[in-house]
Parts: C-alpha cells; sequence; structure tokens
C-alpha cells in the first residue's frame, strides 16, 4: 500500500509540504511577523528554535538542561516500564491460561484498570514521598495494566483448533502454551509493550508535572510558572519526539522477534 | 448450561473481589501497612457517606457530575469534529494532505503535557479543561474515522458507482456503515482517555470534582480522602465505559466488534 502512494502521492505530498509551511508561516506572522501575541502568549517559531538548540546547554531557568530532564524523565520511565513488562506479561498469560484464576482475578483486575495511572500518584507519594520510588511505581502500574490486558487477549485469541492438534499429537499443557498459545500471542504482546510505552510516558509526564524536582514534565511546569512558553512548548516537542522514538524501537524489536505475526 | 457457566462466571469472581478485598483488610490490620492505608470499610464507608456529608464543600454526587461535565462537552465536540475531519480526510485526497502532517505532528504530544499551555491560554477555569479534553478526543476519533473511511471496500464502490449510485448514496449507504464500527471504537478509547486526562487536569489545578478530592487529600495527607476518590474515579469511569458499550450495540448491532 505504501509503495504505491509513493508513486503517484507526488502532488499531495507538495500539498503536505505547501500546508505545513504556511501553517509555520502563519505562526510566525501572528508573532513576530505583526505581533499579535506577545511571547508570553504565544512564542514565535524562531524563538522555539532558539531556546530548543539553548536548552541544551544552559541550566537556566530549572536547574537543569534539556538533556539532564531527558535522562531523568527516561530512567524514571524505562525503569516503572521494565519491571511493569516483566510482571505484566507472565500475569496476563497466566490469567489467560488458567480458567479459574482468570475467573477470580479478572473482576478485581477489570476495576484497578479503571483507575488512570495519574490517580495513582496521591496514593505513591502519601505512602513513599516525592522521588524516582514514587514515580516508578506509579509508571509500573500504568505499564503493568496494558501489558496484563494486552498478552491476556493475545493467549485468549489462540485458535482453538492449533491446541486440539497440539492434544491430538500428545503436547501436555505446558507444551500447548510455550509452542502454541506463547507463539501466537506474540504479536499481541508487543502490541501490549507498545501501548504499556505509552501509557508509561503519558503518566510519567503527567506525575512529573504534579510531583517532582526533576524531568521534562517539571520542566514545562516550572516555565509555565515563569510565563516562558517558549521553553513549554520545546518541552512538549521533545516529549513528543521522544516517545515516537521510544515506539519506533518497540515496534522494530517486534518486526524483528514475531516471525510470520503481523504487527500493525 | 449457558446460565450456569454465567453463574459461574459471576460467583467466581465475587468471590475474587471478596478475596481481594479480605487480602487488603488483613494487610492494613495485620502488618504496618496500616499506619498509612486506610481498610477498604473505611474506604468504602467514606465513600458513600461521602454521597450525603460533603467532602469540602460540595458532596460525592455533585463532585462527579461536575467532573463528568467538564468531560462530556468538550467530548461532544472533539468526537463531532474528530468525525468530520477524519470522513473529509478519508474521503478527498486533498484533506487529507493538508491535516494528516498536523495531525503527525500533534498526535505524538500525550494530552496531559498540554496542561501548562492550556493554562496560560484558556486560564485555571474549565476553558483550559474543555481544551485539554477536546485535545485528548479529537486526534483519537480523527483517526480511526480516517482509518474507518480507508478500510470501505474498493469492490462495493465501484459497483455502487458502476449501478449509478451518487456521491450522497455511496456516502449513506457503503461509506458510513462501514465507518460507524470504527467511529464508535475510537469515540471507546477517546473517553477513557479523557477520563484519565480530566483526572489529571484537575489534580493539577481545581477546587472540586473527583480529582481534586485525591489531591485535596494528598495535600493533607489523608490517605482515605485519597482512596476515596480513586474509588469514585474508577467506578465512574466503569460506569461510562459500560454505557458506552451498551449504546454501540444498541445503534450498531449490525456490527458488533469482539463477542
Amino acid at each position: 500500500m505504501k509503495k504505491k502512494q509513493g508513486v503517484r502521492m507526488d502532488k499531495y505530498l507538495l500539498i503536505s509540504v505547501l500546508s505545513v509551511c504556511v501553517g509555520i508561516f502563519v505562526w510566525w506572522l501572528v508573532t513576530d511577523g505583526l505581533g499579535l501575541f506577545r511571547s508570553n502568549v504565544l512564542p514565535s517559531p524562531v524563538k522555539v528554535c532558539q531556546t530548543f538548540l539553548k536548552k541544551w546547554v544552559e541550566t537556566k531557568p530549572d536547574g537543569a538542561t534539556l538533556l539532564q530532564h531527558l535522562v531523568a524523565s527516561l530512567k524514571v520511565a524505562l525503569g516503572g516500564y521494565l519491571i511493569g513488562a516483566l510482571v505484566g506479561i507472565p500475569l496476563g498469560i497466566f490469567m489467560a491460561w488458567n480458567d479459574k484464576i482468570d475467573m477470580l482475578v479478572r473482576p478485581v483486575f477489570d476495576l484497578v484498570r479503571t483507575i488512570p495511572g495519574v490517580a495513582w500518584t496521591s496514593v505513591m507519594v502519601t505512602l513513599v514521598g516525592i522521588g524516582y520510588m514514587s514515580k516508578a511505581l506509579v509508571i509500573f502500574i500504568s505499564a503493568m495494566v496494558a501489558m496484563v490486558i494486552n498478552s491476556y487477549s493475545g493467549i485468549k485469541q489462540t485458535k482453538t483448533v492449533h491446541l486440539w492438534v497440539g492434544q491430538t499429537f500428545g503436547a501436555s499443557n505446558w507444551d500447548l502454551l510455550t509452542k502454541v498459545a506463547i507463539p501466537s500471542a506474540l504479536p499481541m504482546i508487543f502490541t501490549g509493550l507498545d501501548v504499556a510505552l505509552g501509557s508509561a510516558w503519558t503518566t510519567l509526564v503527567a506525575a512529573e508535572l504534579l510531583a517532582s524536582t526533576r524531568g521534562l514534565g517539571f520542566m514545562i511546569q516550572q516555565a509555565r510558572g515563569i510565563f516562558r512558553l517558549d521553553i513549554v512548548i520545546v518541552g512538549m516537542v521533545v516529549i513528543a519526539i521522544t516517545g515516537a522514538i521510544l515506539s519506533s524501537i518497540i515496534r522494530k524489536i517486534g518486526d524483528k522477534v514475531v516471525k510470520g505475526g503481523r504487527l500493525r | 448450561m449457558r446460565a450456569y457457566e454465567k453463574n459461574k462466571h459471576l460467583i467466581l469472581g465475587a468471590v475474587g473481589i471478596f478475596i481481594f478485598l479480605c487480602i487488603w483488610y488483613a494487610a492494613t490490620k495485620l502488618t504496618s501497612l496500616g499506619k498509612v492505608m486506610p481498610d477498604p470499610v473505611t474506604v468504602f464507608g467514606g465513600f458513600f457517606k461521602a454521597f450525603i456529608e460533603p467532602i469540602g464543600t460540595k458532596t460525592m454526587t455533585v463532585h462527579i457530575l461536575i467532573s463528568l461535565r467538564r468531560m462530556l462537552i468538550p467530548y461532544v465536540f472533539g468526537g463531532f469534529f474528530g468525525v468530520l475531519v477524519g470522513v473529509l480526510m478519508g474521503w478527498y485526497k486533498v484533506a487529507d494532505a493538508i491535516f494528516m502532517p498536523y495531525i503527525q505532528m500533534l498526535r505524538p504530544i500525550p494530552p496531559i503535557a498540554w496542561i501548562p499551555l492550556s493554562i496560560i491560554w484558556f486560564g485555571f477555569d474549565e476553558g483550559s479543561k474543555y481544551f485539554l479534553i477536546f485535545l485528548a478526543c479529537f486526534f483519537t476519533i480523527a483517526l480511526t474515522t480516517y482509518n474507518g473511511v480507508h478500510s470501505v471496500d474498493e469492490t462495493l464502490v465501484r459497483a455502487s458507482k458502476m449501478l449509478g449510485a451518487n456521491d450522497r448514496q455511496l456516502f449513506l449507504t457503503i461509506v458510513l456503515p462501514t465507518t460507524v464500527p470504527y467511529i464508535f471504537s475510537g469515540l471507546q478509547v477517546a473517553l477513557g482517555s479523557a477520563w484519565a486526562t480530566i483526572v489529571a487536569a484537575e489534580m493539577i489545578r481545581s477546587s472540586e470534582g473527583v480529582g481534586w478530592l485525591i489531591v485535596r487529600g494528598q495535600d493533607v495527607g489523608n490517605m482515605t480522602q485519597i482512596m476515596i476518590g480513586i474509588v469514585a474515579i474508577a467506578l465512574t469511569g466503569l460506569l461510562i465505559t459500560t454505557l458506552m458499550r451498551v449504546l454501540e450495540s444498541k445503534l450498531c448491532a449490525w456490527t458488533v466488534r469482539g463477542k
């Protein structure tokens, strides 16, 4: 599908490029060009670019460079995310494979998963205080929930016929799980990894807005306080780009690992 | 047999929840967790009591309704414009080329990351919350609608064109029925993220609503109130997503996803 578009999309690609250029020009026009908005309401694109470049070396006004904030955020997000995945995937598989456990745990789980990750921030801050631990725990919960849901439905979607075939050839329950169910659930598990990453990253930003002393969310919250909207926008852009890069890494790994599966 | 299976689910599910509550109760009563964590009886007791006795200046019903209103008004707008733009982009290549780059650029920004900007643009009042929820819904719904329009079977379109259908007929009888399930799945996802976003927005700045309950509890170190807030958020979230699912199965009975 992509290839076909590539050949005959040229005209539309041009329109897209034009559209973005017009957008940026209008942005420039209403800020620097005509001065309709001042920089504490809407900074000009030039200013945002300058700030983006400067913020890599400058610690003003929030006490850390962009890189330091980014690393702080990544540490928390990836820490919570990895543990969430390590716990969530086996839990989801286990829940889906064992009917009794499924029926016992599912309602509790369904209740817990309706709680947005952000809401746990208050609990964790009260329990362990503001710091690495509370944020990592919040992210752990939100990543784990997404992982459980996806690996659970991955296992549940195993074709019954495949299981029957396995049974006919004398596979044990363990064999059925490791050789039939888990491989066929892998695409879903990777979708889960992707979704969990998204929710971990979003939750991290929220947690940092609420309770933190470093990180991208902290940076934009601080900048908001002193009306440095250029930093706010730079922060948002970095958050978006980092999220997109992380998610594309997961997808790349997924494509490598999943053989014969369809990953969206 | 079916009835039995259904009952088995219910019974085991109830047992599961009961065991969960027992573990929670035991953990708070027997270990040092009890010092910081209230037991489930206190939490649920407090939750139901809050319907009569106000927390802050308002009862639980008012808190929940305020949060719901904050969420639903921009949700409706976001849904409307999302569907509109999604259909336009799906149907007209030019619209696709014009809008798609913006959607692709803005969508990776988590709605929550817009909070500082929205506060500056729209102040601390309802405006900034409406803006956030609108963003949280719009992109999701626009993209799912777009995918829906693209999933229309080319053969059907060509066949109906050959049989002399005009654009309106084509749209109403072929494109729309194919797209509606996609729209609903977008609406469903957007509802979840809108609810999460409104909670976050209320936690960052507000003076009432369910998110406020939690953050207020945190400020005064009242764990019971935090847990009451979480119960309220979970139950309301469950309620609205269930309602949405029922609505979907009623409105597009011809193609219920999943089951």
